[in-house]
């Protein structure tokens, strides 16, 4: 009972930071905001649509991701792309998860042995 | 109120979102938000939903405008975070308790410059100091409100390891009787004042006659008064000391002795109730005297019990050992 109370606080405190993260390795494929959430929820990192529209400006104000107008389609959409600080940041993050991930690894496995 | 016909729900929430905002953010972020629900309308007609109804869905799933635009303007959503909490209580806390005291204490011998009504001087001291903890209360507020919502680094002090509270002897009395005495004998002090006032026992010309004799407030009842605030400053002290200590028991049977003593006099000899409320009622003598001889005992019973409570209170506090 009480386990299914506490455990989605705990999961949302544990995937806070990886949507940063998904947008900046997704996003060095260009893509604008709609597309961008399709691919995230498809790859099962779901984040909502009011958080990710203002994360992706956001980003591009600390010039993580470029940003650029691009009017040929039918309606015109901005196009974001990871730019070289955005890598360094993604390249940080990702570092830091798999230190994460073999931390708790070797926890884990401690405790079975 | 016509051109609500011409816009649709994405515009008027468009609008809501961002009307707020700069000019160059607002264009920016108008057309940005525009095509991404456009996107996103597309998205849920293209699996089959009717357009009217995609336009509803999305919006509601995008939620209160007022919320997405302060993740835009990365505006807190809170009045005082985490950051600046803390502080906030301090100091409003610092500021109730010395205040708007102080000022009422100024207000009231100011007063007592131009009048000599004693319940016009209570009244004038108390509702200032109550303008002013609401005062205080605001304009703390209001600046933290400011401090949280603009992007300074105030240089505020952290907490250090100096601020550890020392560990409190074994607290004999707990704030919690503090409080409970405080406001006890803030009651008293209300009900010796609001008596003059409102005693819902009207006399012969209507109005509310007062249940004390008038005439105490030339004397008696401030000086009653005067014991009872003396008595709130003790019940702080106390609380601050923690034990009754000797001196704690010398200090209630001094204010015991301070109440009772007038108080029982003024019974005694029948100069505590007002006439004229003795005649609204149709007291006979005889009821009289038996109501005053139940206040003096009443009195001598409370006073002599609460010093008895001290005192065994003390013997525990100085046989606990370690105490």
């Amino acid at each position: 009972m009480t386990k299914d109370d506490v455990l989605p606080g705990h999961l949302q405190e544990l995937r806070r930071g990886t949507a940063v993260m998904a947008s900046l390795a997704a996003l060095r494929e260009p893509g604008y905001g709609y597309a961008l959430l399709q691919t995230l929820g498809d790859a099962g990192i779901a984040v909502d649509a009011n958080t990710l529209y203002p994360l992706l400006r956001r980003l591009e104000e600390q010039k993580l991701l470029t940003a650029e107008w691009d009017t040929t389609a039918s309606r015109p959409r901005k196009i974001y792309r990871t730019g070289p600080e955005g890598e360094r940041v993604l390249a940080a993050m990702l570092a830091d998860l798999d230190a994460l991930r073999a931390s708790v690894n070797r926890l884990t496995e401690g405790n079975a042995s | 109120m016509t051109t609500t016909q011409t816009n649709t729900l994405t515009d008027r929430y468009v609008h809501a979102t961002t009307r707020w905002m700069s000019e160059e953010k607002r264009d920016d972020i108008s057309r940005e938000l525009t095509a991404t629900i456009d996107d996103m309308i597309a998205g849920r007609v293209e699996a089959g939903e009717d357009p009217a109804e995609a336009e509803r869905d999305v919006l509601t799933e995008l939620g209160d405008p007022s919320a997405l635009a302060a993740q835009y303007g990365n505006q807190p959503l809170h009045l005082i975070g985490p950051r600046y909490f803390l502080l906030w209580r301090r100091l409003t806390l610092l500021g109730l308790i010395w205040i708007p005291a102080t000022v009422g204490v100024i207000v009231a011998l100011a007063q007592l410059a131009s009048t000599d009504d004693p319940a016009s001087v209570i009244g004038h001291g108390i509702g200032t100091a109550f303008e002013v903890a609401v005062q205080v209360v605001f304009w703390t507020t209001l600046a933290f409100a400011i401090l949280e919502r603009v992007d300074v680094d105030a240089k505020i002090p952290g907490w250090s390891i100096d601020r550890l509270p020392e560990v409190p002897r074994r607290q004999q009395i707990g704030l919690a009787d503090m409080i409970a005495g405080v406001f006890f004998t803030g009651l008293v002090i209300a009900v010796l004042v609001l008596q003059h006032f409102r005693s819902w026992v009207e006399g012969p010309s209507g109005d509310d006659v007062p249940v004390l004799d008038p005439d105490l407030w030339s004397f008696w009842l401030p000086l009653l008064i005067g014991v009872l605030v003396v008595s709130m400053v003790f019940e702080v002290v106390k609380f601050r000391i923690g034990r009754f200590t000797w001196p704690v028991v010398a200090g209630t049977i001094l204010i015991s002795l301070a109440w009772a003593v007038p108080f029982i006099y003024l019974a005694a000899n029948d100069m505590l109730l007002s006439p004229e409320f003795v005649q609204a009622l149709d007291i006979t003598p005889t009821v009289l005297d038996r109501i005053n001889l139940g206040t003096v005992l009443v009195t001598i019973a409370v006073e002599v019990g609460t010093v008895i409570d001290a005192v065994v209170k003390n013997r525990k506090a100085t046989r606990a050992p370690g105490a």
